[in-house]
């Protein structure tokens, strides 16, 4: 490793004194800005030309498509006839078709990924599951988010355990970003990091609930400043048996100052934050759909520097038990419009080459259709992986459609091991250490 | 008692102590609430507590899909003459489901807001932690609600019995897969966790022991027509167990009595009643001692928790405004401070979905880890503008939805006698909000806020103050 330029750590830090914390703090930069900063530094100095931001390091962006997406009808089998009939109701017409091979095709309104897979920037990994698979959506979308077994409960998420591994030393605030009104689990950790919002705008501190704004965030952020513990005042109010609490240290000053420093974290990240997303706009239309604003968000935040390498996104109602067709068509219009126009942006910005997007869903959908013209709960499915570090086309062979487990495609690709890919060949982590075990890698990346 | 419970000398009883005392072992009150408790004396004012009485069905239930109206539409649904016709039946009952769900949560938050008697609704916030169910599976929020009145009735009582009567709860029974339980085929997940989550701890048990318990749990079930617990002997293995090296034709509750009688099961609770009522990082000897505690009181939780309130060591001031708020804590600590009524129902799904504390849908089967995990960038900032929100009614600071005066009694929170007079105003307030008193630095940066203000401090400038105090990370401790 280089050492970081003195010139631009000093700009750096003395930017962060005057501009961030408006001097109030003056040679008190806790420290995991410093870190920050210095790795920021390290990042652009390690590759020349490229000013202090991040600007460069790989990015990771996660795509769920919530309440199991059927991936029979979006990677189809177009050409095993056993398709056609465990869904005589069902099945996608052989014609409408768009063909990766002579057995399977994706859904005919992908057209958008087809284009991606011709340019060589889509994979698609199939048959990716895991062994006993629940069929409880709440159940089995904690199992991909976990990274656990099946039969072991895991409260931390496996991108929780990345950033608790990799991260160290970053903003933990802006470690990941998810869209949305709630933490994915795959973010948890002991300690949270990354920031959830479904719009920026929301993402502050609303003083002007205040009748006096002004007042209100100049006291509001003396207050959420780092400082010294004071020696508490309680002492000569309260029991005076300090010696039996003893612990390894989780006292005031602990635990204030954890307080005090996600404060400030969350001042710094929701202004850059809002300064990127109120300044940049994306160069291409994005569908007015909830995915499309979330991916349009991405972009902007990618665009404008934001030091993160993980985003979450997630596009819902694949619970298709019932008439199926004219809904997953409207969700596959929708998936193929908001991802036509996120690459199309990537690729203007530049910034389409660090980029990849994975899509995943809890499970996938029972091969036969069911007697409501939907499908139900069922186990393995394809997923996608797209951007310009992909090795495009199929990975992975389609799961029989005759050789079953409780009516049911069997996996033959455990999901860990896309994870184990990506941390390893994508994010340049030690997967072992984030998945507690060791996964084969695959040839996708 | 011990020398690490030994009592809170007398004269360290006031305000301050006794604030702590609400703050810890309810939500929290108002200063008149805290002072009622001062003059009561600490012995009565911790037996107030841990002796309520307050009627336990006070609190009428809301209307929920009963087990009744279920079956109808079960009826209903078998009867459709086509696919559709059934799912037309099985929307209609899953909206139902929804609206009861959020009735439920509205009913509970409303008795923790009114109760008088705060330790018993959080101890069974802690068996609700503890013995964390998700209507997420469970899919029946009358099952859920029939939970949480198990889990209240039990709330101070003795912990062997809480388990044996959690065993045969419907919700639980669904939760953790008891229905699927054969003689011939034992579903081990309860058993795994009856003894990893709720008594033992991982490693204190082997793999054996969870095969032969899991024998002993067969035959559980649930009766479809009153939604109540329902033993099918055919389905129980009523055959030799060996477990904890001991054998005989053991029955569930045999079981569970075997597994309280380990020393691991009292360290086990101990543990997660100190980190819930006292500290997040206990030493051994706390640890240990709570454990011989509880042991001494054969398990009963009254008894055990008034030793503990009555000590010194719960009222050091390395206890004292140490733990963080979680968000249920923090709304309803709140809404009884400010003495204002909860927000709306729709306010109350969405800001407890984004601070991380859904009732009734615990993350996972380990419950909420709460502590620093409560906290993110996110979630503070959202805590800052709830406050914000609860102080103003905008509604756009929440992101949307309809705006509304909010009515704070402000009159209360600082009289006329200290409007004219800036270190009367900010010892009220302050003592109000944060229930101790101020450092000289905390001082004097409040203070510096009111001087610009001309007197006498208007009701515009207290709620300004208000949100300022609210949006600090000393607000988040308790």
């Amino acid at each position: 490793m280089r050492t970081p330029r003195l010139e631009t750590l000093h700009t750096r830090r003395s930017f962060l004194k005057t501009s961030i914390l408006g001097g109030a703090l003056a040679g008190t930069v806790p420290l995991f800005l410093e870190k920050t900063f210095l790795c920021l530094d390290t990042m652009a100095a390690e590759t020349s030309g490229q000013h202090p931001t991040g600007k460069d390091a790989t990015i990771l962006v996660i795509l769920q498509l919530a309440g199991g997406n059927d991936g029979l009808n979006t990677l189809v089998p177009y050409g095993d006839d056993a398709y056609y009939r465990a869904r005589p109701q069902i099945a996608l017409p052989r014609k409408d078709i768009l063909r990766i091979s002579d057995y399977a095709g994706l859904h005919p309104k992908l057209t958008a990924f087809r284009d991606l897979y011709g340019e060589g920037h889509l994979g698609m990994i199939q048959g990716v599951g895991y062994p006993n698979p629940n069929r409880s959506h709440f159940r089995s979308t904690e199992i991909w988010q976990t990274a656990s077994d099946s039969s072991k409960n895991e409260s931390e998420g496996w991108l929780g355990r990345y950033f608790d591994n990799c991260c160290k030393g970053a903003d933990p605030s802006t470690v990941g970003v998810a869209i949305g009104g709630q933490t994915p689990q795959a973010f948890s950790s002991a300690t949270p990091k990354g920031v959830a919002f479904s719009n920026p705008e929301q993402f502050r501190y609303m003083s002007e609930a205040a009748s006096d704004p002004a007042a209100a965030e100049t006291l509001m952020k003396e207050m959420n400043q780092p400082q010294e513990t004071e020696p508490s005042s309680l002492s000569e109010n309260s029991g005076g048996s300090i010696g039996m609490i003893d612990g390894p240290g989780d006292d005031m000053g602990g635990t204030m100052e954890f307080l005090q420093r996600t404060a400030l974290g969350a001042r710094m990240s929701s202004d850059k934050i809002l300064e990127i997303t109120r300044k940049s706009r994306s160069s291409v239309a994005y569908p007015a759909s909830q995915l499309g604003n979330s991916l349009n968000l991405v972009a902007r935040l990618i665009a404008g520097g934001l030091p993160t390498r993980v985003y979450y996104v997630s596009q819902g109602g694949f619970d298709t038990h019932a008439n199926q067709i004219p809904g997953h068509d409207r969700l596959m219009t929708d998936l193929n419009a908001a991802m036509s126009s996120f690459t199309t942006d990537l690729k203007d910005q530049g910034n389409f080459g660090r980029v990849l997007l994975l899509t995943f869903s809890e499970f996938g959908r029972r091969v036969s259709e069911n007697g409501s013209l939907g499908t139900d709960h069922g186990a393995a499915a394809p997923l996608f992986v797209m951007g310009g570090g992909v090795k495009p086309g199929l990975h992975g062979t389609y799961p029989s459609l005759t050789d079953l487990q409780d009516g049911d495609l069997k996996f033959h690709t455990d999901f860990r091991s896309v994870y184990a890919t990506v941390l390893e060949k994508w994010l340049g982590a030690h997967s072992e250490k984030v998945l507690g075990r060791s996964y084969p890698t695959l040839s996708f990346l | 008692m011990r020398e690490m419970f030994s009592p809170l000398p007398e004269r360290l009883w006031n305000r301050t102590t006794a604030a702590h005392l609400l703050n810890r072992a309810g939500f929290g009150g108002t200063p008149r609430e805290i002072d009622a408790l001062v003059s009561l004396g600490l012995n009565k004012a911790v037996a107030s507590l841990t002796n309520p009485d307050e009627d336990d069905d006070l609190y009428p239930l809301p209307h929920l899909v009963d087990p009744a109206t279920r079956m109808v539409f079960k009826r209903r649904m078998k009867d459709a003459t086509d696919a559709f016709a059934r799912r037309e039946v099985q929307r209609e009952l899953q909206q139902a489901d929804n609206r009861s769900i959020t009735d439920l949560r509205v009913w509970w938050l409303n008795r923790l807001r009114y109760t008088c008697a705060p330790l018993r609704e959080r101890m069974t916030l802690f068996w609700h932690s503890h013995f964390a169910t998700s209507n997420q599976k469970v899919n029946f929020p009358w099952l859920m609600m029939s939970q949480n009145s198990l889990l209240r009735r039990n709330a101070l009582g003795d912990f062997p019995a809480i388990l044996k009567e959690i065993s045969r709860d419907p919700a639980m029974i669904r939760w953790l897969d008891l229905e699927q339980s054969r003689r011939e085929h034992p579903n081990e997940n309860f058993a795994r966790e009856v003894m990893e989550l709720f008594s033992l701890g991982e490693g204190h048990y082997s793999e054996k022991d969870i095969q032969e318990a899991s024998r002993a749990f067969t035959g559980y079930r649930v009766n479809q027509e009153n939604g109540a617990f329902r033993f099918l002997p055919r389905e129980y293995d009523s055959s030799e167990k060996t477990f904890f090296c001991r054998t005989g034709p053991f029955t569930g509750d045999q079981i569970i009595d075997m597994i309280c009688e380990r020393p691991e099961c009292a360290r086990f609770l101990a543990r997660k009643l100190w980190t819930f009522f006292v500290t997040t990082d206990p030493s051994r000897e706390n640890i240990s001692e709570l454990a011989v505690l509880l042991q001494s009181n054969h398990y009963r939780i009254a008894p055990t928790l008034s030793t503990l309130f009555q000590s010194a060591v719960f009222h050091s001031p390395r206890v004292i405004a140490h733990q963080i708020k979680g968000p249920v804590q923090w709304m309803i600590q709140t809404t009884r401070m400010l003495e204002i009524p909860l927000p709306d129902a729709r306010v109350l799904e969405s800001s407890l979905g984004a601070l991380g504390q859904i009732l009734f849908a615990p993350p996972n089967v380990k419950g909420w880890d709460g502590g620093r995990a409560w906290i993110s960038a996110s979630s503070l900032l959202y805590r800052y503008n709830l406050a914000a929100y609860l102080l103003s009614g905008k509604a756009r600071i929440l992101g949307g939805g309809k705006s509304s005066v909010a009515v704070i009694p402000l009159e209360k929170i600082a009289p006329l006698s200290v409007r004219n007079d800036p270190d009367a105003l900010l010892d009220t307030i302050a003592f109000r909000v944060f229930n101790r008193t101020l450092s000289t630095k905390e001082r004097a940066q409040f203070l510096s806020f009111l001087s610009s203000k001309p007197r006498p401090f208007t009701d515009t400038v207290i709620r300004d103050f208000l949100q300022v105090m609210m949006s600090t990370p000393e607000y988040q401790l308790t």
